[in-house]
């Protein structure tokens, strides 16, 4: 996918840093990002290409990520294409807790990538799970890259990071903001 | 490639129709637990946070905090708690803002002290 | 500690009686032997020549600081570990054994501070550049400070060096490669994996086993299994306790379900580096039904939380295991049958990457790429326990030891697998977990992983917590067979191949 002038203006995700005179706390926050979110969703139209990154993950992230483009899962009829190439990528795909000897290598790989440009954290150890922060690990890739769509899972199977896809690309609604993980059944009741 | 063109045939397709409609495999795999609020007593609540090895429990006050994206659904935390914490069957978690991912689950009020 | 006890089998017995100096220490599966640092040498000597395996070389403490090695006599079907204080900041050059310890020297000096007294530089291995004095280590800081290699061969006439990675194809781990190069031919290749270390071995102490476990399952992901119970043997045999035998059998399932999996992902691998996407995508058929299969049977596409310290935490479910297994095996078999009719794959295969049975014996190597030099080492034959003592496996070798040769031992390794959960299935798998004492202790555990040999020695205090835990997936093994086997008439186009033959991780390594 070729890459024109993008008509709006170069901020780098939707979770850079916010004008000053913001509306209020979280309302203001949420209202820009999902504003660029919707721009980007329109920008990059039908198809999109994927960068991984992997910060130190055990490898099962990465096994999952690879069988996206197998037979059963085929994230190209949903207009998904991994790219080797930064400079090729809109979407980039971070596993493992941000080891801190990776982390020019993160940001070099992140700053290759033209805007506007998204970044999933893909699995438990990238969201800050597994790894509390020390001196080998920052914990969570949020520490060192803005982060739109955080991805859980350990790992995340190819329907979860389907869906984190579709979420990050605006073609799927997050639905776990509105779930409570309460359930008022009584046990031995069945769920839903 | 004759021999490979007919084995595809024959093989038929397998991709998922998903997100058009459900995956059946879906219902094997492991997910977050959800908490029935009413038997989480204090005392029970600071036992799961100690036995979580991924730090996605944690007390606050009367509140248990729940981090679903720090979760791996290990079941270490069902296994504890026995009837209070059963899996939510959900996969699909992706979230765009990192706070939409911890949740507060209030703690059983004491009826006696 | 003892003299050397009637009980030790008898040839252990004399080897341990001509190394001079020598005590036996503890009970358990594997013999430990404890050497004063002046007869090391001598004794390293008699065990190389007489045959023994060099399995690992590790350290732990401090003041003093400990050696271990640890030996696989596999003909004598025992490990023999041999510890030896090392009082300073040296120890007796251990030359017999490099340059397969070469990795494992600059490992422990870099975590203990001690060296080989031999003089020659020892590199920084796991630990990342910026790695200060305050950096966590799991004993002294070495000074002086390791070599910063960046071409440990002379790069000469018309060769360059080329860096490549830590960030490379998609989908695949961060990995640095240094590839020596006069254009295409590989004149030699180092790889670098300190990006990924996330210090495993010193997170571990302090835990208690089970808490231990979760993190070992996570080490390397695609030896959940392997890994995890090769740690929990090693807690059960410092503690003196056995597992129930129908939790052994729920073992050997799970591990044998993470040997099928990953040959079926190395069938995949192998379809891409060789650019056959229909084959690629028919292997990754295979691969799809095993983990969807994995999950059906234990609750995990990679099989995470079966492993207990003692038992296992889950039991198969036997009616699905039963009715998926032939259709996913099925997958595989008919894709490996049709890729060994296709010209254009085989011609990629033969004779590329090869490792010699020579190389192999020399570095070490464990695993598929082993038995595919011609070496028949397999743990569940070589250094049985249950229940592979009751259901033994057949070992595949082949000779030519090339990428075709590790292809077709995989293949035949995943078919023996089959069996072997049928078998298993059959004896009857479940859950249980023995309970374990809380005493003090330290025991090696062991198991055949995907990719070999995958060790695990751990040490417990009184109250039962980890003090020192070694970890020793394949991976660390293996990836040094990996630069000889790019080596000579292989160009870069080979290297993905290469690589996909050996189907290592790079997180087993960094750890």
């Amino acid at each position: 996918m070729t890459k024109s002038n993008p008509p709006i203006p170069v901020q780098q995700s939707a979770a850079a840093t916010l004008p000053p005179d913001t509306a209020s706390g979280a309302c203001g926050e949420q209202a820009t990002a999902e504003l660029l979110r919707q721009r980007i969703a329109s920008q990059f139209g039908r198809s999109l290409h994927i960068r991984t990154l992997d910060t130190g993950s055990c490898a099962a992230c990465e096994q999952e990520i690879r069988l996206l483009a197998a037979p059963h899962y085929d994230l190209h009829r949903l207009g998904f294409f991994f790219t080797p190439a930064p400079r090729h990528a809109d979407l980039l795909m971070v596993t493992g807790p941000m080891i801190r000897a990776f982390d020019v290598a993160a940001r070099k790989t992140y700053d290759a990538m033209p805007g506007p440009k998204i970044v999933v954290a893909t699995g438990a150890c990238a969201l800050g799970g597994v790894y509390q922060p020390d001196a080998f690990v920052h914990g969570s890739v949020g520490d060192i890259l803005p982060v739109d769509v955080w991805l859980p899972g350990c790992p995340p199977s190819p329907l979860a990071l389907l869906q984190g896809l579709l979420v990050a690309v605006d073609r799927l609604a997050g639905k776990v903001s509105s779930l409570s993980f309460t359930s008022d059944d009584q046990p031995g009741e069945v769920r839903q | 490639m004759t021999l490979w063109f007919l084995r595809g045939l024959h093989r038929g397709v397998v991709t998922t129709r998903y997100p058009a409609r459900p995956d059946g495999s879906a219902a094997d795999l492991p997910t977050p637990p959800v908490f029935r609020p009413e038997a989480l007593d204090s005392e029970l609540a600071d036992r799961l946070v100690a036995v979580c090895p991924s730090h996605a429990l944690r007390r606050d006050a009367d509140i248990l905090v729940f981090d679903v994206g720090a979760c791996t659904a290990c079941g270490r935390c069902q296994e504890t708690a026995g009837s209070a914490v059963s899996p939510s069957g959900e996969f699909a978690l992706a979230a765009t803002s990192r706070g939409h991912l911890v949740k507060r689950i209030p703690l059983r009020r004491e009826a006696r002290t | 500690m003892t003299a050397v006890q009637p009980g030790a089998p008898g040839t252990i017995a004399s080897l341990i009686g001509a190394i001079s100096g020598a005590t036996l220490d503890g009970t358990g599966n594997a013999v430990t032997v404890n050497v004063p640092a002046a007869e090391l040498e001598a004794a390293v000597h008699h065990l190389a020549a007489s045959g023994g395996r060099l399995a690992d070389l590790f350290g732990s403490g401090q003041d003093p600081a400990v050696l271990h090695l640890v030996w696989a006599l596999d003909a004598e079907r025992q490990y023999l570990i041999v510890q030896s204080d090392v009082a300073g900041d040296e120890y007796p050059p251990l030359s017999d054994i490099a340059p397969a310890a070469f990795a494992e020297e600059c490992e422990i000096y870099e975590q203990f501070g001690i060296r080989p007294a031999t003089g020659k530089p020892l590199n920084r291995v796991a630990l990342p550049p910026h790695a200060g004095p305050d950096f966590p280590r799991l004993g002294h800081q070495p000074r002086p400070a390791p070599a910063e290699i960046h071409a440990p061969h002379t790069v000469g006439g018309h060769a360059f060096e080329f860096p490549f990675g830590p960030v490379r194809q998609v989908g695949m781990e961060s990995l640095y490669y240094g590839l020596v190069t006069s254009g295409e031919e590989i004149v030699d290749l180092y790889l670098f994996t300190w990006h990924k270390h996330r210090g495993l071995e010193w997170r571990l102490r302090g835990r208690t086993p089970r808490e231990g476990l979760f993190h070992v399952e996570r080490t390397e992901g695609l030896s959940a299994i392997a890994l995890s119970w090769a740690c929990a043997a090693a807690v059960e045999a410092a503690l003196d306790v056995a597992p129930p035998p129908a939790a052994q059998r729920t073992r050997a399932v799970a591990l044998e379900m993470e040997r099928l999996y990953n040959h079926a992902a190395a069938t995949a691998g192998l379809c891409q580096a060789t650019g056959l996407t229909v084959g690629q995508s028919a292997a990754e058929i295979a691969l799809e039904r095993l983990l969807r299969l994995n999950a059906a049977v234990f609750g995990h596409r990679y099989l995470f939380g079966v492993m207990d310290a003692g038992g296992v935490r889950r039991a198969p479910d036997e009616a699905v295991l039963r009715a998926g297994l032939p259709g996913a095996h099925g997958e595989l078999r008919r894709a490996a049958d049709a890729l060994l009719s296709t010209n254009s794959f085989l011609d990629r295969l033969e004779a590329a990457g090869i490792v010699t049975g020579e190389q192999a014996r020399r570095l070490g190597l464990v695993g598929p790429v082993a038995r595919a030099a011609g070496l028949t080492i397999d743990t569940r034959l070589d250094q049985p326990a249950q229940p592979y003592v009751e259901h033994p496996p057949a070992v595949a070798v082949r000779d030519s030891g090339d990428v075709l040769a590790r292809f077709q031992v995989m293949q035949d390794e995943a078919a023996e697998s089959v069996r072997l959960i049928g078998d298993l299935l059959d004896a009857g798998a479940g859950t249980g977990t023995a309970t374990l004492p809380g005493a003090a202790g330290s025991g090696l555990g062991w198991a055949e992983s995907s990719r070999g040999e995958a060790l695990a020695w751990v040490a417990l205090n009184a109250e039962g917590r980890i003090t020192r835990a070694r970890l020793r997936p394949a991976s660390v093994r293996n990836w040094r067979g990996f630069d000889d086997a790019c080596r000579s008439q292989n160009v870069f186009t080979d290297i993905p191949i290469i690589e996909a033959s050996f189907w290592l991780t790079v997180a087993g390594t960094a750890r």
